[in-house]
């Protein structure tokens, strides 16, 4: 127990130093005070600045297919939290938790937590 | 003859080796504190809030038909800041000096650049201003001055950019005036954007630094252009009236649209007076509340 409360605090250290790297107003890109869900597969995982992008394919109720760009940290940030450029590969199934895009055109999200059933492996957290 | 020749080589010398009187040193690596107006350094602001911000009626038209989105778009994602973006983003600062190689004086100061921003050359060198017709970019054009030990840089031949995260604008025929003040290892930073096109008055923002032992890079990473969300060809935008977020302010915070809107008025403490009446203090503060 006090050894993940360690992990936890270190974590929050370590987070305070990262760089911010914001180029755009996330206020002004997302609802910040809603949430939704996605179940879908990964077309592509940008890891990159000045933010990462995760593309995910998913059905709508009509079987069409949507893309999704689900906005992350920079590619420094996520390193940190330990998530690398192949962390995550085409074809992998994942359910991700993000602030929907105020443009329901973009198809887009920023971001809370992401979870692959397959393995186990998750991430959680925040980023500028 | 001889030694006056000779005492006047030496004094000229010494002269060309000394600082002008009252310059101080800028160099080094300077922490940007984000708790100062945190939510516009860091996360950045509400769509249609301009509040502060001297718009004239077409400032206010061309902040209002843009779209966050549009940011997104390929070829706008690594499309640099305009000098501003120092103001407006959340950055921290590295300053070197650049040595005039024959007389080691000061030709230039530099501001590294950012992922996102180009890096800034003080000219410090008397070197003329290029013509009004020379091309204009990001970048700009800057020469600086010493008033005392405050270093005041001006920045013209711009492109245009935004003054805030949300789609305030500043024209091509803008001008910043940056003001360096260094008080032992706090250095502040106050600029004012003159902008004839788009403002009545000067919008003036500050931010301070603490000198800082852990490098800042004296360039950003680069930029990778990827999909976010916006398919090439598509530019997003809100035509006249149909921008949907000019009462985003008063649903989240109860400030009057009048005051979200901006203009000169909204800049001064006796606005506050005039709109008392109209502010409702929401029953609970949902986001960014300032804990």
């Amino acid at each position: 127990m006090k050894s993940k409360l360690f992990v936890l605090v270190l974590a929050g250290v370590t987070m305070l130093g990262v760089r911010a790297y914001a180029h755009h107003s996330f206020a002004s890109t997302y609802l910040e005070d809603q949430q939704m869900t996605i179940e879908a597969n990964v077309l592509q995982f940008l890891y990159r600045n000045p933010h990462s992008f995760l593309q995910l394919e998913s059905k709508d109720d009509k079987g069409k297919s949507i893309t999704w760009a689900v906005e992350w940290g920079a590619g420094a940030q996520l390193g940190s939290s330990g998530v690398q450029r192949d962390t995550l590969r085409p074809g992998d199934h994942v359910i991700v938790l993000g602030q929907p895009g105020r443009n329901p055109e973009d198809h887009r999200l920023r971001m809370i937590n992401i979870k692959r059933p397959s393995d186990g492996w998750s991430w959680k957290g925040t980023f500028d | 003859m001889t030694r006056n020749t000779i005492s006047a080589g030496v004094v000229l010398l010494l002269s060309m080796s000394l600082p002008a009187l009252a310059e101080i040193d800028l160099s080094g690596s300077w922490a940007s504190i984000n708790h100062e107006d945190s939510l516009e350094r860091g996360g950045g602001p509400y769509p249609a809030d301009w509040a502060g911000i001297p718009f004239n009626e077409y400032g206010r038209a061309k902040a209002l038909s843009f779209s966050q989105s549009i940011i997104s778009m390929p070829e706008r994602i690594c499309w640099f800041q305009t000098q501003w973006h120092i103001a407006a983003g959340p950055f921290s600062l590295r300053m070197w000096a650049v040595p005039d190689p024959l007389t080691g004086k000061v030709q230039a100061w530099m501001i590294g650049a950012w992922e996102t921003r180009a890096p800034m050359i003080i000219w410090m060198d008397g070197r003329p201003r290029p013509s009004k017709n020379a091309p204009h970019d990001q970048t700009g054009f800057t020469t600086g001055v010493w008033n005392g030990n405050e270093l005041i840089a001006t920045t013209t031949h711009l492109k245009t950019g935004y003054i805030r995260r949300n789609g305030a604008p500043s024209s091509d025929q803008a001008t910043i005036t940056t003001h360096f003040l260094r008080h032992g290892n706090m250095l502040t930073l106050a600029l004012l954007m003159d902008d004839p096109v788009y403002l009545t008055e000067p919008y003036v923002l500050t931010r301070s630094y603490n000198l800082s032992t852990n490098p800042v890079a004296i360039g950003g990473p680069p930029c990778i252009v990827g999909d976010e969300g916006v398919e090439s060809g598509r530019v997003p935008h809100y035509l006249p009236g149909k921008n949907p977020y000019t009462d985003e302010m008063t649903k989240l915070f109860g400030i009057p649209e009048e005051a979200a809107m901006g203009g000169a008025q909204t800049m001064y403490p006796e606005f506050r007076d005039k709109i008392k009446d109209k502010f409702k203090l929401p029953a609970k503060c949902k986001l960014n509340c300032g804990n």
